[in-house]
């Protein structure tokens, strides 16, 4: 038989002086987690969203990234009439050679500079990223020293409004427009016309990365075992999406922080729990006794205590959870962005934290452990107290 | 709630003619903090390993935003293309920084940022330099097997870290291969010499005429490395390396080493304010669990408390007995807690386990001493609430306590 899960609530409350510190102890651990992982989950987050199924990507081999690759103008020049690629409804094909470079920019506010990732685009670039939308001004026009920069980017760095100028060593780049990405790594990117690009950064032969979509899945297919199996092009193909989910290296710090963090302030709280329960315990020596006289098993006792103590850290998760869904709606509401600079571009990326419904689940779950594992020994001392000393205990 | 009506005479009977032969007020205290042994051992176990945690958080802030210092640092500098460090520089600039006042000598620097062997990351870095120029650049540098001039000789070889060579138990005369991930190009590379003794002894270093033959005399390294005549001329060099360069189409900026690694730490973004936060939040959570524990304690011997009271114990001793306790527990725990990081952290190879990310990740003094106030803070903090609810309860009503 049972004890009463009322019991073991109004036992909580009861005393709580003691509860309101575990409970505040296990929520501070909770929301920790929480939050890294956010970070974390943040960067994952915004290279999921980026690329479109149908895109292929095309890098030289043996580059880990856009940034670090190289595709010739004569590659491109091959590549452009493979029949395989689908054509636009002006009949061109559409196929993006882009150019990926680096620039050094002064952060708002003066705190130093970082480096932003600047793309070399042409106008069937921007026909294969259909998710990239203008937001303010226009796009800059091919042939003039103008870009058009994410929005993210423009709350981070000096110069990025629309009218501001951006320097690349002696040249000067116009901003004309702003754009969204939604939430994907376009987001920390600024774009403009990719003959400039190549003229501002001395890649008179050069391109990074070659973006086209075939014409369909069969195309597709039969596009990327050639472009795999032509040793004299030397280039790398794979679905777009692919290529971003797996550009998540920058989150793997926070996850490992959050792990260790966990692992450790964990250890702390189920110590604090155990100090709790074992106090419990030991103040309710007689209503122990009572109960296993009037017939409660060892087991219900047993029970009973890892209910509370489960109960009592749960509380602790929850008010955790709700820590961190408030500082996640303070960020929302105040539009704070986070950066970091991405050790395969060296380029800051920017992304939004998010505390998803999943990451407070196992925020509650990882409470209720604590919990569980705190309560397990002082449960077991109360089941084996002797009955009859029990009872005369004061 | 007065005191006058139950202490008939407080003042005049010292507590120290009181007590009981053979029982000294140390020996009190410590009877009662170890009397329920189980929840001592609990409590200076939370708080050792709270105090852990904050060490190794303050030691992770240190190794991630103070760079090891070399006092050669402050007078070598390193010119990178305005644009961004991964612009590379046109190799012709040589010629005029050579000749200008206040600089001993330049070699290009060119990171080439291979994998080594089969690696997927790139563990440690290997730079393109002028063999001949860099010998008075690496000041520091000792030979520890083979020799600089061997180096010298063959265009082929490298001159390596001895961190490196231990750590995958390479020997001069090994042949090493790395596929570039920034340059199209593969390198073969034999290690000629072993140099230690500088603030890093992992990376490889290889002639840059080996990177411009496979690139096709290319006519471009990725920086320039100078050294000043002296500290006092650097601002000077500084200035004039700058200038030098200013309106043509490879505008350079010039920093000191030590510039350039802050500037390159303050990219990764704000790690103080991240890790400050959390270590804020470790300290609060400490807090928590200390003064829960000390008022789990006194409430237990809340009537023992008043005993005293009535025998004549004054606020102020019975305040001190809370603190000598709660003190005595949290210095035991920080003592352990801030001891066993240090011992930690400083037995074990990190640098291995984290493949070169953190190299020296030293426990300093300072930052023992931050947790140990931490902690102390932490004692007094924690017998200040006990205290006030025992001052504040009449031994009348202490002494009905049950609980």
């Amino acid at each position: 038989m049972a004890l009463p899960l009322k019991y073991n609530y109004r036992n909580v409350l009861i005393r709580w002086r003691t509860t309101l510190f575990t409970v505040a102890g296990v929520a501070a651990v909770v929301s920790v987690v929480i939050l890294l992982k956010a970070l974390a989950k943040g960067i994952e987050s915004s290279s999921a969203r980026t690329g479109e199924p149908g895109n292929l990507l095309v890098v030289r081999k043996g580059s880990q990234a856009e940034s670090g690759s190289l595709v010739t103008r004569d590659q491109f020049r091959t590549l452009q009439f493979f029949e395989e690629i689908d054509r636009n409804a002006a009949g061109q094909p559409v196929v993006s050679a882009e150019l990926v470079m680096i620039i050094n920019a002064p952060r708002r506010g003066g705190a130093g500079s970082a480096n932003t990732l600047i793309r070399g685009v042409t106008p069937r670039g921007l026909e294969l990223r259909p998710k990239v939308r203008l937001v303010e001004g226009r796009w800059f026009n091919p042939g003039q020293r103008e870009v058009t920069v994410s929005r993210k980017l423009a709350d981070r760095f000096e110069g990025f409004e629309v009218g501001g100028v951006l320097k690349a060593g002696p040249d000067r780049l116009k901003v004309v427009g702003q754009f969204e990405a939604g939430g994907s790594a376009f987001d920390s990117e600024a774009w403009m016309d990719a003959d400039e690009a190549r003229a501002i950064f001395d890649r008179s032969e050069m391109y990074s990365s070659i973006l086209l979509r075939p014409r369909d899945e069969a195309a597709m297919r039969s596009l990327t075992n050639r472009i795999a199996q032509d040793k004299r092009l030397g280039l790398r193909v794979e679905p777009e999406t692919d290529y971003y989910a797996q550009q998540t290296a920058t989150a793997v710090p926070f996850n490992i922080l959050a792990g260790l963090l966990g692992t450790a302030m964990s250890v702390g709280a189920v110590f604090a729990a155990m100090n709790t329960m074992y106090a419990n315990v030991a103040s309710r020596t007689r209503e122990i006794g009572t109960l296993r006289v009037l017939g409660y098993s060892r087991g219900a006792v047993v029970v009973c205590f890892l209910i509370e103590g489960v109960i009592l850290s749960g509380l602790g998760g929850l008010v955790g959870c709700g820590l961190s869904l408030g500082v996640y709606t303070y960020v929302v509401a105040r539009g704070v962005t986070f950066g970091t600079m991405d050790f395969q571009s060296f380029a800051e990326t920017v992304y939004q934290f998010r505390v998803t419904p999943d990451l407070m689940l196992l925020g509650l779950a990882f409470s209720m452990v604590i919990g569980l594992v705190g309560s397990l020994l002082p449960a077991l001392r109360a089941s084996r107290l002797p009955v009859i000393s029990a009872l005369k205990s004061l | 709630m007065s005191d006058a009506g139950v202490h008939p005479q407080p003042a005049a009977t010292p507590p120290g003619r009181h007590r009981a032969p053979g029982i000294s007020i140390a020996g009190f205290v410590l009877k009662n903090a170890l009397r329920n042994g189980r929840r001592a051992l609990l409590t200076i176990l939370s708080v050792a390993i709270s105090c852990a945690l904050l060490v190794t958080l303050m030691t992770l802030q240190r190794e991630l935003t103070v760079p090891p210092e070399s006092e050669s640092a402050s007078f070598r500098i390193i010119a990178r293309n305005k644009v961004s460090l991964a612009q590379p520089l046109p190799a012709r600039q040589i010629t005029t920084i050579e000749k200008l006042p206040g600089v001993r000598q330049v070699s290009p620097f060119t990171y080439f940022g291979g994998l080594f062997r089969d690696e997927t990351v790139t563990s440690w870095a290997q730079f393109a330099v002028d063999p001949a120029r860099f010998r008075e650049l690496i000041l520091e540098g000792k030979i520890l097997e083979g020799t600089y001039e061997a180096w010298v000789r063959d265009r082929n070889s490298c001159l390596m870290g001895a961190d490196t060579m231990r750590r995958y138990g390479l020997k001069v005369g090994d042949s090493l291969r790395f596929r570039g991930t920034f340059y199209p190009v593969d390198l073969q590379l034999t290690i000629a010499a072993v140099y230690a003794g500088t603030v890093d002894d992992r990376n490889c270093f290889f002639h840059h005429a080996l990177l411009d033959q496979l690139m096709d005399d290319w006519g471009m390294v990725g920086t320039w490395y100078l050294i000043a005549d002296s500290a006092d001329a650097v601002d000077g060099v500084l200035e004039r390396v700058n200038a030098a360069f200013e309106n043509t189409s490879a505008e350079v900026r010039a920093e000191t080493e030590r510039a350039f690694q802050l500037g390159f730490i303050s990219m990764i973004g704000n790690v103080k304010l991240l890790f400050g936060s959390i270590s804020a939040v470790v300290v609060f959570t400490l807090i928590l669990v200390c003064v829960s524990t000390m008022s789990m304690a006194i409430r237990e011997r809340f009537r023992e408390l008043a005993v005293l009271k009535a025998l004549g114990f004054r606020r102020r001793e019975l305040f001190a007995f809370i603190l000598a306790e709660s003190f005595g527990l949290s210095m035991l725990g920080a003592v352990v807690g801030i001891g066993g990081a240090w011992l930690f952290w400083s037995s074990i190879n990190l640098q291995k386990l984290t493949q070169g990310f953190l190299v020296y990740f030293e426990v300093t003094p300072r930052i023992m001493a931050t947790g140990g106030i931490v902690a102390a803070l932490l004692g007094i903090l924690a017998a200040l609430g006990p205290s006030v609810s025992v001052a504040r309860t009449s031994v009348v009503a202490g002494l009905k306590t049950l609980d």
